[in-house]
C-alpha cells in the first residue's frame, strides 16, 4: 500500500509544471553561480599568489633579523563557492614578528584586493539554496494535505485501510525525492564545474565535506518540506495555505537574519571592557619600558642614545610603539639597520649586543603576558557578541543551515582561526630559530656591514585545512539540531493530522 | 475603471495578505526606527567629537605664523553623518569617514634629534575599512532600502501573482470580461488597486517610522531631508510598481496561480539577489591582479629622485632666496607627489567600483539601492563627494596660505620654509573653515541616468503586461 501511495505522489509530482521549472531555474542559478565564483576564487588565488611573492621579496630585502618583514598569507578556501563565510571578509595578509601575538584582528588585505568592492554583497550555493530550496519545499507542499481537501481525494483514500501516519509519509517521501532531483542534478554539474577548473584542485576530503553539505541541504529541505505540510494541514484551503506559505518563507528566510541583527544591543558592554583591558595591556608594556631603561643604567658601557644613531653611518632605525586601542594593539616595535658602523664605536658592540639579547628575550616574554590578557579580552569583546548573534538567528533553520555549510568547508569562525592558531605556531618556531641561532645577540641582529642576513634557513609556513572529522564534529551540533526540527516537525503535524477531521 | 480598482483594494483590504503585510511591513519599520534612535545620536557625537578637535588642530596652527599654517595645515576631514541614515546604511562600515592630514614629514633630524629639514602637509585618503572586527554572520541590515528594495517587491509580487490567473481559476475573469470593458481599464485597474493597496501598509509603516524618528529628542530632520524623504517615498512607488507590472504580466500569461507565484519568485531571486551579486563578481574579476603600487611603478617607470633634484640647496644652511626656493620647491613637489600617489589609488580604486556599479544596473534592485543611497546622502557617491569637498577645502585653504603671504610686501613670497615667508601675525578666525556640505541638485544630476532607467523598467514591463493581457485567452 505504502509503495502505492508513494508511486501516486512521485508520479502526481514529476507531471506537473513546477517540477520542470524547479529544475530549470536551480540548474540555471546553480551553474550560472558556479562559473561566476570559480572565477572569482580564481582571482582572489592569483592576488594570493601575488602577495606571497611580494612578502617573500620584502623578507629578502632585510637586510638584518631585526628589520626583516615576515608576514605569511591566509590562501582562499577552495570550497568557498558553497558558502563563503568569513573567506573573503576578513584580512588575509599578517605580519609575524617576535614581539606580538598575531591575532585575526591583526591583519590586512593583500595589496591587489580593493577593500571597497567589498560594498556589494557576494552570494554564495548556500545562500542559493536557502532562499530556493526552502521555497520550492514549501511550494511542494502547501497543497498536499489541503489540495487533497478540496478536491475531495482525501476522504476517498482515507477509506482505505491505511494509517494516516502513512499517507503523511508517503507524501513526504514521494515530494522529497522529487525536490532532490534538481537540487542533486545542479549539485552534481557545480562539482563537474569545479573538477574542471585548473586553480582548484578537490582532495578525497573535499568531497566528504561537499557531502556533509548535501547532507546539510536535504535536513534543510525537509524542515521546510514539512513546514509547508503543518501550513496545509492547518489551513485546509489551498489559497490560505500558499499564503502562509509565503509569509512564513519570507518571514524565516529575509525578515528573521535581518531583524536579529537590529534588535540585539551589544555595543554597551565592551567599551568599557575595551578600555580595562587596553589599560592593563599598556601596564605590562610600561614595565617592560622601565626595565629596559633599567638596563641602560646599570649599563655605562652602552652610551647615552638609546636608538644608538651616534653609531651609525647610513641606515635606519624604527622605533615605536604600535598601538591601536579599538582591537587592544599595542606592542613595541624596533628595527634597526646600520650600513656601516663608525670606526670608533667597534668598541661598544658587545655592550650593543648584550643589550638586545636582552630586549629580544624582554621584549618576547612581554608580549606573551600582554597576549594572557588580550586573548580573554578579545574573545569577550568580538567572538562573544558574533556567538550570541549566532546562536539568535539559529532561531530561523536558515541560520543553523548556514552555521552547519559553514562549518563542513571550514570558513565559519573556527575554521578561521585554524589559521591563526598556525601563525602563533609559526612565530614560536621563528622564535625557536632565532634563539637556536642566537640571533638576537648577534652583530647581525643590528649591523648589516659584515653582510646581510641569510633567511633561507628559516622555517617555511605552510598551512593546511583542518582534518574533515573534525570539521564533521563542528557541524555534528547543527546537523542534529536539523534533524531534531525534522523529527519535531513531523510528530506535530501526525498529532495535528489525525486529530483533523476529514 | 475606477470600479475595477475600488473592487481590488476592497478584495485586498478584507484579505490574509494584507494583515500580514501590514504586521510585517510594522515590524521592520519599528526595528528600523528604534536602531536609528539608538545610533544616530552616538554617530553625531562622535562626528562632532572630533570635528572640534580638528578645528582645534587648525586654531593651534593658525595662531601665530603663517608658516607653522602653511607646514601643518588643517586638522582632520570628517565626514558629516547624514541624518537620512535610516533610509540606505550605504556601507557605512566599509567607507572610511575620516581623510587624513599627514603632520609634515621630517627628512633629516640631526645626531641631537633637531629637525633639519621638514615639509609641508599634504591630504592622505585611507583605503576602505576591514571588517575584521565583526565576525558575526553576514547579514543584511533593515534600513528602507532593504525594507523597499527585498521586501516591498516581494510583496508586490505576492500581491499581484494571482490578479488574472486566480480570477481565471475561480472563473470570475470571463464574467467581468463579458462586460462591455476594455482590457486595457482591466489592467490599469488592477495595476492601481494592487499599488494603492501595497501604498496603504508602506505608507503606514513609513509614517509610524517617521513619527518615532521625528519626536525622538536626540534626531533632528530639517526641511530638505523631509523633500528628501518625500522623493524616496516616490521611488519606492516607482519601484513597487515595477514589480505590480511584473506580478501582472505573469500572472496574465500563466494558468495556475501557483505556477505563477512560482516563476515571479524564482525572477525576484534572480532580479533582486543573484544578479546584483554574481554582477559586481563579474565586474570584479575584470581587474587584474595586480597591487596599485605595482600599478603606480608601471605607470611612473622613471621615478625622478626628489633628492638628486634639489641635493645642491637641501644641505645648506644659507639662507639666500636660490636656496630658499630650492627648499620650498622640494616641499612643495614632494607634498604635491604624497597627494597625487593617494588620489591616483583612490581612484584607481573607485573606478573598479565604478565598474562594477555600472555593470549591477540592470537589475532594478541595484538601482534603487544607488537612489535611495544618492538621496539619503549615504554610500559610495555620498563618500566620494566628501572627498571632493575635501579637496575643494585644501585648495581655498592653500590659496589663503599664499594670498596672505602675497599680501605682506615685506615677505620674499617662498612658501614651505620659515625664511621665505611672511612675519605678519595672523589670526584664527580669519582662516576659512571646512564645511561638508550635500547638495540635493547635484544628487539628482548623479541620480538622473538611474533614475531614468527604471522608469524605463517600469514601461517596458507595463507595456509588456498589456501585450500579454489583451492578447491572452480567457
Amino acid at each position: 500500500m505504502m509503495a502505492t501511495l508513494i508511486r501516486r505522489e512521485l508520479l502526481d509530482n514529476l507531471m506537473t509544471f513546477r517540477f520542470a521549472a524547479a529544475v530549470f531555474i536551480m540548474l540555471l542559478l546553480v551553474v550560472a553561480n558556479t562559473a561566476v565564483q570559480i572565477k572569482d576564487y580564481e582571482r582572489r588565488l592569483a592576488s594570493y599568489n601575488t602577495a606571497v611573492k611580494t612578502h617573500q621579496r620584502q623578507l629578502q630585502e632585510g637586510k638584518t633579523y631585526s628589520v626583516g618583514k615576515l608576514s605569511v598569507d591566509r590562501p582562499p578556501n577552495p570550497l568557498s563557492l558553497f558558502n563563503i563565510g568569513l573567506d573573503k571578509r576578513l584580512g588575509n595578509a599578517i605580519r609575524v614578528y617576535h614581539g606580538f601575538v598575531p591575532t585575526l584582528w591583526d591583519t590586512e588585505m593583500h595589496g591587489s584586493d580593493n577593500i571597497f568592492l567589498n560594498l556589494f554583497t557576494s552570494i554564495d550555493l548556500v545562500f542559493i539554496f536557502e532562499l530556493v530550496l526552502s521555497f520550492l519545499a514549501l511550494i511542494f507542499a502547501y497543497d498536499a494535505i489541503a489540495g487533497e481537501h478540496e478536491r475531495g481525494t482525501l476522504r476517498l483514500t482515507l477509506t482505505h485501510p491505511v494509517g494516516r501516519g502513512y499517507i503523511l509519509l508517503a507524501k513526504y517521501i514521494g515530494a522529497m525525492l522529487c525536490l532532490l532531483v534538481p537540487f542533486l542534478m545542479s549539485l552534481l554539474l557545480t562539482v563537474i564545474l569545479l573538477t574542471t577548473s585548473t586553480a582548484i584542485s578537490l582532495r578525497f576530503s573535499d568531497f566528504l565535506r561537499v557531502g556533509g553539505i548535501v547532507f546539510s541541504s536535504v535536513a534543510y529541505l525537509s524542515v521546510f518540506y514539512f513546514i509547508g505540510l503543518l501550513i496545509s494541514v492547518i489551513a485546509r484551503r489551498t489559497s490560505t495555505a500558499l499564503m502562509l506559505a509565503m509569509f512564513v518563507w519570507g518571514f524565516l528566510v529575509l525578515v528573521y537574519p535581518s531583524m536579529v541583527r537590529t534588535v540585539i544591543n551589544l555595543q554597551e558592554s565592551p567599551q568599557t571592557r575595551t578600555a580595562s583591558a587596553f589599560n592593563e595591556i599598556k601596564q605590562i608594556w610600561e614595565e617592560f619600558d622601565r626595565e629596559r631603561k633599567q638596563f641602560f643604567t646599570n649599563n655605562p658601557g652602552l652610551g647615552k642614545d638609546m636608538s644608538f644613531l651616534g653609531i651609525m653611518r647610513g641606515g635606519d632605525t624604527v622605533e615605536h610603539i604600535e598601538e591601536d586601542s579599538s582591537i587592544l594593539q599595542y606592542y613595541y616595535r624596533i628595527g634597526l639597520c646600520v650600513e656601516k658602523l663608525k670606526e670608533k664605536s667597534e668598541p661598544q658592540v658587545p655592550h650593543i649586543q648584550n643589550y638586545y639579547r636582552f630586549l629580544g628575550l624582554q621584549t618576547i616574554s612581554t608580549a606573551e603576558r600582554a597576549w594572557l590578557v588580550r586573548e580573554r579580552a578579545l574573545e569577550d569583546i568580538f567572538v562573544q557578541p558574533a556567538n550570541i548573534e549566532r546562536i539568535l538567528l539559529k532561531l530561523s533553520p536558515v541560520g543553523v543551515y548556514d552555521a552547519a555549510t559553514q562549518a563542513w568547508i571550514g570558513t565559519d569562525l573556527d575554521g578561521i582561526r585554524d589559521f591563526f592558531t598556525k601563525v602563533r605556531q609559526y612565530r614560536q618556531a621563528v622564535i625557536d630559530y632565532f634563539y637556536d641561532k642566537e640571533v638576537f645577540g648577534s652583530r647581525k641582529w643590528f649591523s648589516a656591514d659584515k653582510g646581510a642576513v641569510d633567511w633561507s634557513t628559516l622555517p617555511q609556513f605552510s598551512f593546511q585545512r583542518s582534518n574533515v572529522v573534525i570539521n564533521a564534529k563542528r557541524a555534528l551540533p547543527d546537523v542534529c539540531l536539523l534533524l531534531m526540527i525534522n523529527v519535531a516537525l513531523f510528530i506535530i503535524i501526525f498529532l495535528v493530522f489525525v486529530k483533523s477531521e476529514v | 475603471m475606477w470600479h475595477i480598482t475600488k473592487r481590488e483594494i476592497y478584495d485586498n483590504l478584507n484579505s490574509l495578505r494584507f494583515a500580514l503585510t501590514t504586521v510585517l511591513l510594522l515590524a521592520l519599520m519599528v526595528t528600523n526606527a528604534v536602531r536609528h534612535i539608538r545610533e544616530h545620536p552616538k554617530r553625531v557625537q562622535t562626528y562632532r567629537d572630533a570635528v572640534t578637535e580638528s578645528s582645534a588642530r587648525l586654531t593651534a596652527h593658525a595662531d601665530g605664523s603663517l608658516y607653522k599654517l602653511a607646514q601643518y595645515g588643517p586638522g582632520n576631514f570628517y565626514k558629516k553623518p547624514s541624518s537620512l541614515h535610516f533610509c540606505a546604511n550605504g556601507g557605512e562600515s566599509i567607507l572610511p569617514d575620516t581623510i587624513k592630514v599627514g603632520d609634515p614629514p621630517v627628512f633629516a633630524t640631526d645626531s641631537e634629534n633637531r629637525v633639519i629639514l621638514q615639509g609641508v602637509w599634504s591630504l592622505s585618503y585611507p583605503d576602505a575599512n576591514l571588517q575584521n572586527k565583526n565576525v558575526g554572520p553576514k547579514v543584511s541590515q533593515v534600513d528602507w532600502a532593504f525594507i523597499i528594495g527585498s521586501i516591498l517587491s516581494l510583496i508586490a509580487l505576492w500581491f499581484t501573482f494571482d490578479a488574472f490567473s486566480g480570477e481565471r481559476e475561480r472563473g470570475t475573469l470571463r464574467l467581468m470580461l463579458a462586460n462591455s470593458i476594455p482590457r486595457h481599464t482591466v489592467l490599469i485597474g488592477k495595476f492601481f488597486g494592487a499599488l494603492i493597496s501595497i501604498s496603504i501598509p508602506f505608507a503606514l509603516a513609513a509614517l509610524v517610522n517617521l513619527l518615532l524618528i521625528s519626536t525622538a529628542s536626540t534626531v533632528h530632520l530639517t526641511t530638505e531631508a523631509w523633500g528628501r524623504l518625500g522623493i524616496i517615498f516616490a521611488l519606492a512607488l516607482l519601484y513597487t510598481s515595477l514589480f505590480v507590472a511584473l506580478g501582472l504580466l505573469v500572472s496574465a500569461r500563466v494558468q495556475q496561480s501557483a505556477v505563477s507565484l512560482m516563476i515571479l519568485l524564482l525572477m525576484w531571486v534572480t532580479l533582486v539577489v543573484f544578479m546584483p551579486s554574481t554582477l559586481a563578481s563579474i565586474a570584479s574579476s575584470f581587474s587584474p591582479a595586480t597591487s596599485f603600487d605595482e600599478f603606480w611603478k608601471q605607470r611612473n617607470p622613471i621615478e625622478e629622485d626628489l633628492w638628486d633634484k634639489y641635493d645642491e640647496w637641501l644641505w645648506s644652511s644659507k639662507v639666500d632666496d636660490k636656496t630658499l626656493r630650492g627648499k620650498s620647491a622640494f616641499f612643495t613637489e614632494n607634498a604635491e607627489r604624497e597627494e597625487r600617489r593617494h588620489e591616483e589609488r583612490l581612484r584607481y580604486r573607485s573606478s573598479q567600483v565604478y565598474r562594477a556599479r555600472a555593470i549591477t544596473s540592470i537589475s532594478p534592485a541595484t538601482l534603487l539601492q544607488h537612489l535611495i543611497e544618492g538621496f539619503a546622502g549615504t554610500g559610495f557617491e555620498r563618500h566620494l563627494q566628501f572627498v571632493e569637498n575635501t579637496q575643494r577645502y585644501a585648495r581655498q585653504l592653500r590659496e589663503f596660505v599664499a594670498d596672505t603671504d602675497r599680501a605682506d610686501p615685506e615677505s620674499p613670497h617662498i612658501l614651505g620654509v620659515r625664511e621665505g615667508m611672511s612675519k605678519k601675525f595672523i589670526t584664527p578666525e580669519s582662516v576659512p573653515r571646512f564645511e561638508d556640505t550635500l547638495n540635493l541638485s547635484r544628487d539628482f544630476n548623479t541620480a538622473a541616468m538611474e533614475l531614468l532607467l527604471l522608469t524605463l523598467f517600469v514601461l517596458v514591463l507595463l507595456s509588456g503586461a498589456y501585450l500579454a493581457f489583451v492578447r491572452v485567452e480567457v
